[in-house]
């Protein structure tokens, strides 16, 4: 199971360019938030190009994993090891990180120009890009002090960047994810001190040759989870996501409902992993936690009344579905196949749902920036209007709903079938409830936007740009469906 | 010799633990962060007790100077025409949430005590050798009692101050004060400050706006008369 | 040589059409009827030539692997080709027949790129070559026919919307269910293999049958077997082209498809009898004939007849399937295509009625036989073919369907046979002595509803040719069943390759 994560001695040490691409991968995006907060772009191009080298260095990286294997960089400063390494689940989440990201960027100056936001708009661009080298570096590390380290700083940069609107709903919102997050990372750090007390290592793989299951593994484990559940937002502590998102600014909704939350599930697998390969009761009950949360957030977002607290609650019913899937990954005397297709199918199903939420929430921010509301009843008459965001939605939902040909009906597909291997049939019932589900309430959007009875006279027109980069992240939902061969080629381990 | 450092480390640990209770429980603000910054300057000789001096060093600055003056300074420029003192914290805490969090408070330090002491049996610097260790766990639990119990915003990021320090006490106690562990505590002394002035400048900005320094659903905010 | 890009270009004629439309603006009426028509035509194109090359012996496949052990896969066979046939052809008469239905009306775009869509998918159901690629464009249909149904954006047409959803979203549930449940006992089985389940049967004879279940059930929802038929007559308030293309050609069809195909070419038609799934099949399937008859009856207007007669006739191809023997499967493959050409010259007909006369009613279209005589001619060719009096095509099905039931010793299938004749006479042949034996408003007896002349001919040309190439085309399909490309030959192609060794 280790070595799926890529815990393991590298044989080809990394070229010089890929060197710097590491370097480029780390910094650029800070120094470019840097300069974004200083030159303030308006217009798409000089986002477009400040995002061209992030993007190439992150190629050449997964370029070069590809023909030698897992690249590692390790170094000795003061007396602590820093290790950092490039898997393959590494590299698949990395191209997601920064074409996301790169996607988000591209879109705000659009945005930025049509809803004439507050002074606060010069701190997004520089918190943007140490989200994004936040993120980059929850990928690559191998050792828990930098982890503990770029979990923090990205969590800091998420709360900075949600309160940027000023509403004081919003500020409310912010304050209580900030309490919530700092009592979380004390939770992981005191779990981190357990681990580190008694096994003397804080790297990865040192830490798992030595870790044997006792009571203090367990009990190290329960509170990193609980505080990554807390960060993730898995139910029951998904309280503090649908306040933040619901007066946000939209790319900062889009960047952190597809990225934040699901670095702090990877590092929970990660550590779970780690720590307790071999344990039936904590991934059934992240199993039953999960069953509740898909239902949950199924009938939080069918009855919601605004569009973003209905994005929102279905990121709550989606984590759901990748929480329902970790007994097929996690614990003891799994059969080869089944944890094949589950692994495959839980990184799918999240690179999936970050494209699609990330398309979802433009798209919604395109609707409501044109009617000018952010209700529902709002959106009566869109579909004449406005029919090419309500596509883009309405693609985004497909992959929601996990219907083909998207990444989340391949997702599905493995689930269920790892599922139907080990039989685990309430599994089943769960993810097959969960479709009809996000179909209740999707479905109810487009039949606000299909009435015709209302019609709505004027619409604020978009920029050039918004609509096309939401249909790209779309689009590249259904690629990954349908070509889901090559990122799963590039999962299973390439090169040497 | 035995005797006088045991002393000192008591004395220290004494000092500590009263710093701290008064910084979580005392109702004047001004008054509490001064004890908060007098709680960091104790921290950091603790640090250096403890034969780490980087860190004694990095508790300083951060600790007391950026820490304490941030929630100075911020509670200097908050708005004070309002009849009611916003330096005080007039809001009362019903006795049923007092029960509850008092309750979980208990069960909470219960717990970590036991799990401390039994789950390691090596620690490195144990708790019953060191009462400045075992200060710490009382702190934590205090600290995480406060956190729970106070509706004031900026009594509740006090309270995540002195329950990161004791965390961090705690972390030195049990792996010892290598330079791993250091690091790590650098890093948690970073973000609790960086997150600690997000926060303060967060409570200025609703006080600014709501007139109430305490989250919405907990507490309704008592307009004052304007 | 394997001509992979043929099945491929055939299904992107129309998804590229639909991503011009759908990038076209609103106004831009005349390029969008040039796309749609030439779309239609080059499919047909690319159908004629897959029909040469099928009928010279090779399977044209396109492939390429999703993940591990599971393929998309189009393969042009014989049974595919022919429905995709069927598909093309109404296709290009219903893109006519829209739009001229939709001339002024808004939201044209939206309607045709949708509506491109749909035949994609339907295309894709066609050509599939596996259970995997089937799911897809089974799924895809659903989404894609949602905006055609709630298109008018009433409340009423939400509501239909609203039921639709929920009757075929939850079948796509079910049939993913038995999908992967089949998947995980035997890997990725193609429709091309020979052998069938067979192999399967000793050990897991329960888990066949419980799959088996799953799959007809799920298809059954499109289908619309009785009890799954409640959305169909609810999504009549589409607009006539919609209820055209869901009744004769897209779901309905997709459905009995579905079912033709896991019968045939996934469980092999020995190991279904085997389990003794047909004859609960064939019970259903007669159930529904009988039923769907029997509320026709009831109807008092137009589109819910012709709805539940549909219901009706559907289940006509599900029961040939169910007899085992050449005379059934000939019996329900020429069905399958006979009632789309019928169905969709009724629905034409009584789209006509609607647009031109207001007729929505059955006691106002009396005498309509001399206002509009072409329509109604076709439209008493459509209701001929379905009672089934020789020599219309609905003759030659019903035939061959008794002679399948003889043949497979159920006679009790004929009685069901004789009686849904008469229950269909019952219902169709009422409307044709109105049409021409009774006087109305043409006669000087009355008023039309809502009369508003659309063209120099009894009504607008694009509505009117439609209808009367598609009866044509059916009494072809009946006087001319011996040549050979015709449905009967092409059915009996298919039959004998899927009893012979």
């Amino acid at each position: 199971m280790i070595w799926r994560f890529g815990l393991y001695d590298n044989t080809f040490d990394p070229l010089w360019m890929t060197d710097w691409a590491f370097a480029a991968v780390l910094l650029l995006p800070m120094v470019f938030g840097a300069l974004g907060a200083v030159f303030r772009p308006s217009r798409l191009l000089p986002v477009a190009l400040a995002c061209l080298p992030i993007l190439l260095a992150g190629g050449v990286m997964v370029l070069d994993y590809q023909q030698v294997g897992l690249l590692r960089w390790q170094w000795e400063v003061a007396g602590i090891e820093l290790t950092l390494r490039l898997s393959g689940l590494s590299a698949l989440m990395l191209l997601i990180t920064q074409w996301t990201a790169a996607a988000v960027a591209v879109y705000t100056p659009g945005y930025l120009r049509l809803t004439l936001p507050n002074a606060s708009v010069r701190w997004l661009w520089p918190l943007m890009g140490l989200l994004v080298s936040a993120l980059s570096l929850i990928w690559l590390a191998a050792d828990l002090l930098i982890l503990y380290a770029a979990l923090e700083s990205m969590g800091l940069a998420a709360v900075g960047m949600l309160l940027l609107s000023g509403k004081s709903a919003a500020l409310q919102a912010g304050m209580r994810y900030l309490l919530l997050a700092l009592v979380g990372s004390l939770a992981f750090l005191l779990g981190v001190a357990l681990l580190m007390s008694q096994w003397g290592t804080l790297d990865l793989i040192a830490l798992e040759a030595r870790v044997e299951p006792e009571p203090l593994t367990w009990v190290a484990a329960a509170l990193i989870g609980a505080g990554l559940a807390l960060k993730a937002a898995l139910f029951p502590l998904h309280g503090w996501l649908t306040p933040v998102h619901e007066n946000a600014w939209t790319p900062v909704s889009a960047l952190h409902a597809a990225l934040v939350i699901k670095a702090s599930l990877y590092i929970l697998m990660m550590l779970w992993g780690i720590l307790l390969p071999e344990t039936l009761f904590a991934p059934r009950l992240v199993a039953w936690l999960g069953m509740l949360a898909i239902v949950w957030g199924g009938l939080v977002a069918w009855r919601a009344d605004s569009l973003k607290t209905l994005i929102a609650s279905s990121t709550v019913g989606q984590l759901g579905y990748l929480m329902v899937a970790f007994p097929l990954v996690l614990g003891p005397n799994i059969a080869p196949l089944p944890l094949s297709l589950a692994w495959d199918g839980f990184w799918l199903h999240l690179m999936g749902h970050a494209l699609a939420k990330a398309a979802m929430f433009m798209a919604a921010g395109n609707l409501i920036i044109a009617t000018g509301e952010s209700s529902l009843k709002a959106l009566a008459g869109t579909s004449r209007r406005l029919p090419l965001s309500l596509l883009i939605f309405g693609m985004a939902a497909v992959t929601l709903m996990g219907l083909p040909p998207s990444a989340g009906f391949t997702a599905k597909w493995l689930l269920l079938q790892s599922m139907v291997l080990t039989q685990q049939w309430l599994a089943v019932a769960a993810l097959l409830a969960g479709t009809l589900l996000t179909a209740a309430y999707v479905f109810r959007v487009f039949r606000y936007s299909f009435d015709e009875t209302a019609p709505r006279h004027d619409y604020q027109p978009l920029a050039p740009g918004m609509d096309a980069v939401a249909l790209c992240l779309a689009v590249a939902a259904f690629a990954l469906g349908l070509l889901a061969h090559f990122p799963l080629g590039l999962l299973h381990g390439g090169g040497a | 010799m035995i005797a006088s450092i045991d002393t000192v480390e008591s004395g220290l640990a004494v000092c500590l633990l009263m710093t701290a209770i008064g910084c979580l429980f005392d109702r004047h603000l001004l008054r509490a962060c001064w004890l908060l910054v007098l709680f960091a300057l104790l921290m950091s000789a603790a640090w250096w007790y403890l034969n780490a001096p980087w860190l004694a060093l990095v508790e300083v600055i951060l600790g007391s100077a950026l820490t304490g003056g941030g929630f100075i300074y911020v509670l200097r420029t908050l708005p004070s025409q309002r009849l009611s003192m916003p330096r005080y914290d007039r809001m009362r805490v019903e006795w049923p949430h007092r029960l509850t969090k008092g309750l979980l408070i208990i069960a909470w330090s219960i717990m970590l005590g036991v799990a401390t002491q039994f789950l390691l049996p090596d620690m490195a610097l144990s708790l019953t050798a060191h009462p400045l260790i075992l200060s710490s766990v009382v702190i934590v639990s205090l600290g995480m009692g406060a956190f729970a119990l106070h509706h004031h915003l900026m009594r509740r990021l006090m309270a995540f101050n002195v329950l990161g320090s004791g965390v961090f006490l705690m972390l030195a106690g049990m792996a010892g004060t290598s330079p791993s562990a250091q690091a790590l505590i650098t890093v948690g002394l970073l973000i609790a400050w960086l997150g600690s002035l997000l926060g303060v400048l967060l409570l200025r900005q609703l006080v600014h706006q709501e007139g109430s320094a305490a989250l919405n659903d907990e507490y309704a905010p008592v307009r004052p008369p304007s | 040589m394997n001509a992979a890009w043929l099945p491929l270009t055939t299904l992107a004629t129309s998804l590229f059409a639909a991503v011009i439309i759908f990038s076209l603006p609103e106004e831009a009426r005349r390029v969008r009827t040039y796309i749609n028509l030439l779309a239609a035509v080059a499919k047909i194109l690319l159908v004629i030539v897959m029909v040469g090359r099928v009928s010279e012996g090779y399977e044209d496949t396109f492939s390429f692997q999703i993940v591990g052990g599971v393929d998309f896969v189009l393969r042009a066979d014989a049974l595919g080709v022919m429905f995709a046939g069927l598909s093309s052809l109404l296709w290009l008469c219903t893109t006519i027949y829209a739009i001229g239905y939709l001339e002024g009306a808004a939201n044209r775009k939206r309607f045709f790129g949708f509506f491109s869509l749909c035949v994609t998918s339907t295309l894709g159901i066609a050509l599939s070559g596996n259970l995997f690629t089937f799911l897809i464009f089974y799924e895809m249909l659903t989404l894609s026919t949602y905006p055609l149904v709630v298109h008018a954006g009433s409340a009423k047409a939400l509501a239909a919307g609203r039921v639709y959803l929920r009757y075929t979203l939850t079948a796509g549930v079910v049939l993913l269910l038995g999908v992967v449940l089949l998947y995980s006992l035997t890997n990725d089985h193609s429709f091309a293999s020979e052998q069938g389940l067979s192999p399967y049967l000793d050990d897991h004879r329960g888990l066949l049958t419980l799959i088996f279940a799953l799959l007809v059930g799920g298809l059954a929802v499109k289908a619309a077997m009785v009890p799954l038929h409640g959305w169909l007559p609810r999504a009549m308030v589409a607009p006539a082209p919609v209820s055209a293309l869901l009744h004769a050609v897209a779901v309905v069809k997709a459905g009995a498809f579905g079912i033709l195909r896991v019968i045939y070419d996934l469980y092999g038609i020995e190991l279904s009898v085997e389990l003794g799934v047909t004859t609960v099949l064939a019970v259903a399937a007669s159930i529904t004939i009988i039923y769907g008859s029997l509320r026709a009856i009831a109807q008092e207007e137009l589109k819910p007849r012709l709805a539940f007669s549909t219901i009706s006739q559907v289940s006509y191809v599900v029961l040939g399937v169910s007899l085992f023997g050449p005379f059934g499967t000939i019996g329900a493959l020429a069905h399958l295509l006979h009632q789309g050409l019928m169905k969709v010259t009724l629905f034409f007909c009584a789209g006509n009625y609607a647009e031109e006369l207001g007729v929505h009613r059955l006691d106002e279209m009396d005498g309509a036989g001399k206002r509009m005589p072409l329509t109604s001619l076709a439209f008493t060719v459509g209701a001929l073919g379905m009672i089934g009096l020789p020599p219309t095509a609905g003759f030659i099905t019903k035939w061959y369907l008794g002679m399948g039931a003889i043949e497979a010793d159920m006679y009790w299938v004929v009685a069901v046979l004789v009686a849904s004749s008469t229950l269909n006479a019952i219902y169709f042949l009422p409307i044709v002595h109105r049409l021409w034996f009774r006087e109305g408003p043409a006669h000087g007896k009355g008023q039309w509803p809502k009369e508003q002349p659309l063209g120099r001919l009894e009504t607008h040309g694009w509505l009117l040719w439609p209808a009367v190439l598609t009866a044509v085309i059916s009494i072809g399909a009946g006087l001319l069943a011996g040549l050979p490309f015709s449905p009967l030959d092409w059915a009996t192609r298919v039959a004998v390759g899927e009893y012979l060794p």
